[in-house]
């Protein structure tokens, strides 16, 4: 059961290097928080500590609902058709995808790391997440499909703490689901303020500044 | 004693001032914002005195500890803040006049500036390390929107690379805090203290050392991208050119060495648990800080990037002083820490005016400084001489105290590698500043002072930087010897 539930996280990332328009990632994005929130929820249903459900309810609200929200009205605000444009072509994208799920799965049983009983299926899937974030944010050229690839990471970064210890300190993860929501708005903001300026999402237009 | 009352009102403060200036008339706003960043020089003096001459602060269950680093980082902030707030005036005034940005828009200025400082000085007083954490990435965000406040092509792009490198950078020092946390949770169980740095200081020992090495790593880089360490430093000099001259100041000044607070926070704990491994780390990417600066510097046509790429050696000195370590070492990485915040905010407050005066920051378009603007322009040429470390100046006692710790514990190549790479600095830099200092002015630039607040403001630095060059009070020797043994991983 769990296996299934990481490939479903692991396909959400790297389906997120072959959409065709913007407007395509927020849903796939609410589907990736919305696992995430599962998967949570799961590990909450086999342990009972009861702070892994309010992460699982913080994670489908914040993650999975007000996030994609705010990313939803921004995109709308500058223009649903936006086609995506990536550096690499779309079977190059998804063999370095490849690689680097096969590299993440690898480095995982490398490390030895400590892991807990129910959180140890998703370990590897959490890392290749941190990845493939990393990748998203290389390949596409779209300003707001950077700010995608970050929350992609922080979702990583989500997993690998809920599966080797069930989770930072509850405080702290309130801290951080704080953080998040103030970034993706921060980036709605920059994000509509760069294509008033620029008329277009295109980093590669915003390179003035050099030496 | 002290009780949790003055570290509330220090917190509060900013947040207050920051909402008032939002809401009510700016012209009333900014003569407040300056009393009450004042206001909290008084109340972290207050802390600060009890820090040092008593004993560290702690309240809100183990929420808020504040040693002598912590106390020291508050006291840079809120002495930073209050000068780049008296200076926001003159400087947001001119560029209102000169219809550069709307007269609306400067209420937002104040807010954002505000909770900007308040961000920072909540990192440096919390325990748990996930709340400096969250604290550091709430600093990048709301920088972020200081970065693009004047909203042209250029500033945007230098905000957007800000807030996706730091954000990033910002991830891994996470991910290194969550391996920090493992190392020790089989010690303390999962518990929201086994976060805290005194906790895991005290236990440093019995550690994970695997887990904290990874840790430290992960971290250094994290933190590191946010303290402009080469080679994740290519948002700083975006950010620092495009910022308002005021924000600027207090990111090179103040924001740099609380992302390096961070870093050292837990390199104090690593170190011990490394037997003194984790030092390399520190040497090899301050090392690197500094070489990066020398080709930059000599092809620099913008002033405030040669000031921001300056801003990148400091950062690599005060690191590679805290990796040679040593009591020596460690005593003037923290003074550098010191000097360095003086000397630099000085010399972008002095930039913002030249930059007003000449309407550009192109170098090549300056000329005849000390001839239009008699007060900048001599000031600007002290901060410039202090800022490459030429005696009699501040830097130069700092930089001499970090190269004979050098010399003494053996790290001879590093050593002197580092003089190599800061004389090259020093001619490359003066190279411009001579240029632009001396000379006939261009026939349109007005001779003039900026305003009445732009010039005040450049005072109380320049007293730091020429006064600590030549005498070093007994008080502050002590308090620097402190924080120095707090960065040795002694009990404060």
């Amino acid at each position: 059961m769990e296996q299934w539930i990481a490939m479903l996280l692991l396909i959400s990332a790297i389906w997120l290097l072959q959409i065709r328009k913007i407007s395509d990632s927020v849903p796939i994005l609410a589907f990736q928080s919305f696992v995430l929130a599962l998967t949570a929820g799961a590990m909450w249903y086999q342990t009972k500590l009861s702070h892994l459900l309010i992460a699982a309810l913080l994670t489908l609200v914040v993650k999975a609902m007000i996030i994609p929200a705010i990313l939803h009205y921004t995109i709308k605000k500058i223009d649903v058709h936006r086609q995506v444009e990536r550096v690499t072509s779309k079977y190059t994208s998804l063999l370095m995808a490849i690689i680097l799920s096969v590299a993440g799965f690898y480095v995982t049983s490398r490390l030895h790391l400590p892991s807990t009983k129910f959180g140890e299926p998703y370990l590897p899937v959490s890392i290749t997440l941190v990845f493939l974030g990393t990748f998203i944010m290389i390949d596409h050229k779209k300003a707001l499909m950077q700010g995608i690839g970050l929350i992609t990471i922080e979702n990583g970064l989500f997993l690998v703490a809920q599966s080797i210890s069930y989770g930072m300190p509850m405080m702290v993860e309130l801290g951080i689901f704080f953080d998040m929501l103030v970034t993706v708005v921060i980036i709605g903001i920059l994000s509509l303020r760069i294509h008033s300026t620029f008329e277009s999402l295109n980093i590669e237009k915003m390179s003035n500044l050099k030496g | 004693m002290i009780d949790m009352g003055e570290v509330s009102l220090l917190l509060i403060i900013p947040l207050v001032t920051a909402v008032l200036c939002w809401k009510i008339n700016i012209h009333i706003g900014e003569k407040l914002q300056i009393t009450t960043a004042l206001l909290n020089v008084f109340v972290s003096l207050l802390i600060a005195n009890n820090v040092f001459f008593h004993a560290p602060i702690t309240g809100w269950h183990h929420l808020i500890y504040i040693d002598a680093l912590s106390a020291f980082n508050v006291m840079l902030i809120v002495l930073i803040g209050f000068v780049a707030s008296l200076y926001s005036v003159g400087y947001m005034h001119h560029e209102v006049a000169e219809k550069i940005i709307d007269a609306n828009k400067v209420r937002h200025y104040y807010l954002w500036f505000h909770l900007f400082l308040g961000t920072m000085l909540a990192v440096s007083v919390v325990n748990n390390l996930g709340f400096l954490w969250v604290g550091i990435e709430l600093t990048t965000l709301v920088s972020a929107l200081l970065v693009a406040f004047y909203r042209k092509g250029t500033s945007l792009e230098a905000a957007w690379k800000y807030l996706i490198m730091g954000s990033v950078g910002i991830a891994f020092a996470l991910l290194g805090i969550i391996f920090l946390y493992l190392s020790g949770v089989d010690l303390f169980g999962e518990s929201a203290d086994s976060l805290n740095w005194t906790v895991l200081h005290q236990a440093a020992k019995q550690l994970n050392p695997q887990w904290t090495l990874i840790a430290f790593v992960f971290v250094l880089v994290g933190f590191g991208t946010k303290a402009g360490l080469a080679p994740m430093h290519f948002w700083l000099p975006d950010a620092h050119s495009q910022a308002p001259s005021p924000v600027s100041a207090v990111l090179s000044g103040v924001l740099l060495n609380t992302a390096l607070y961070g870093v050292f926070r837990i390199y104090t704990i690593v170190n011990t648990t490394l037997d003194g491994k984790a030092a390399s780390y520190l040497i090899f990417f301050g090392l690197l800080s500094i070489a990066i600066t020398v080709p930059f510097m000599l092809v620099q046509h913008d002033l405030k990037r040669m000031l921001a790429y300056s801003s990148v050696e400091h950062m690599g000195i005060i690191t590679l002083g805290v990796g040679i370590g040593g009591a020596l070492g460690l005593y003037g990485a923290v003074l550098h820490m010191f000097h360095h915040s003086m000397a630099k905010s000085l010399l972008f407050f002095a930039a913002g005016n030249i930059t007003q005066n000449y309407h550009s920051k192109r170098m090549e378009r300056i000329s005849g400084i000390l001839k239009t603007m008699p007060i900048t322009g001599s000031i600007f040429l002290i901060a410039a001489f202090a800022i490459t470390g030429t005696p009699p100046f501040n830097i130069f006692v700092s930089e001499f105290t970090i190269m004979r710790a050098g010399f003494q514990s053996g790290h001879l190549v590093a050593t002197v590698l580092f003089l190599l790479f800061v004389v090259l600095i020093f001619s490359g830099m003066m190279y411009y500043v001579v240029r632009m200092a001396f000379g006939e002015a261009p026939a349109k630039v007005e001779k003039k002072e900026m305003s009445r607040w732009s010039t005040a403001a450049l005072f109380l630095p320049l007293v730091a930087v020429i006064l600590f060059g030549l005498y070093v009070p007994p008080f502050f020797q002590e308090i620097i010897q402190q924080v120095a043994v707090v960065l040795q991983g002694g009990k404060s």
